[in-house]
């Protein structure tokens, strides 16, 4: 499959007909949230929103990703405690008397697919314990750890299935 | 609503020392990316921990919705633009600090 390597990428009218009142529901909602029952807030939210809905659109057209709910329950109690812990890990090492680091720079490849997916991943490195994401080139991401000696590889596959279950990547697509 | 208010207040008092010990990172660390680790991951904690805490005093249910989307959306600002700055030290060719 030829990659697409555009940042804006129009799709038929078709499609933005399904998916323009979601995102746009979606960011109403956000307004919504954020601002209360104030009716005339939005005056300003009412172009924000349709503005957010566009650009959200034209930046990634791509259907929206399906997410599982069982890979949910599994990845948010994941993901909370692994933050904790990463938490814990920086004030442990900034608060010794010497600051305990032993940073270096580690190749991963995944097999996550381009898009969402791939950006999650990346997004999330940089919120668990030692790692942060410091480059992404097509598969290849380039992470920071500020210890060497942590299992670097086994907590990002860790951290692969977890997002491949929540987000119900199939490994049988990577192989064609 | 007295155990409430209290168990909230505890929770905004464990937050405080993971801002504090980002701050202590940020200015002991040696180079760019350690401190980047430093900030986002001390605060995040930080932050969930405070709005866990105002979540369990607030008195309406919007307001717990808020707060918590305040905290994804700054989640997601942190962890992004970590990885952004972490991006552009790379592509400035700045070597990370390594122990001697």
């Amino acid at each position: 499959m030829p990659e697409d390597t555009r940042i804006f990428n129009f799709c038929s009218f078709a499609d933005l007909g399904r998916r323009m009142p979601l995102r746009f529901f979606l960011f109403s909602l956000v307004w919504f949230v954020l601002t209360g029952y104030d009716g005339a807030g939005w005056i300003i939210g009412f172009p924000a929103v349709l503005l957010a809905a566009c650009l959200s659109l034209l930046l990634s057209p791509s259907p929206g990703i399906s997410i599982s709910l069982v890979g949910a329950c599994r990845f948010i109690p994941f993901f909370l405690r692994q933050s904790t812990l990463s938490g814990i890990d920086v004030m442990r090492r900034a608060l010794s008397p010497r600051p305990v680091i032993n940073p270096g720079l580690v190749s991963y490849s995944t097999f996550l697919p381009e898009g969402a997916a791939r950006v999650f991943f990346v997004n999330t490195i940089s919120l668990l314990p030692g790692t942060l994401s410091a480059d992404l080139h097509d598969n290849r991401v380039t992470v920071h750890t500020i210890d060497r000696d942590q299992p670097i590889w086994a907590n990002m596959q860790n951290l692969e299935l977890h997002i491949a279950v929540l987000l119900r990547v199939s490994s049988v697509k990577e192989k064609k | 609503m007295d155990i409430l208010h209290n168990a909230g207040m505890f929770f905004i008092i464990l937050g405080l020392p993971f801002f504090l010990s980002g701050t202590v990172g940020l200015l002991r660390f040696p180079d760019i990316f350690t401190r980047l680790h430093a900030l986002t991951k001390a605060d995040n904690v930080g932050l969930g921990l405070i709005i866990f805490g105002l979540a369990l005093q607030s008195d309406s249910w919007l307001m717990v919705a808020r707060l918590f989307l305040i905290w994804l959306l700054v989640l997601i600002a942190s962890s992004a633009s970590c990885h952004l700055v972490a991006r552009c030290a790379m592509q400035k060719k700045i070597q990370p600090w390594s122990r001697p």
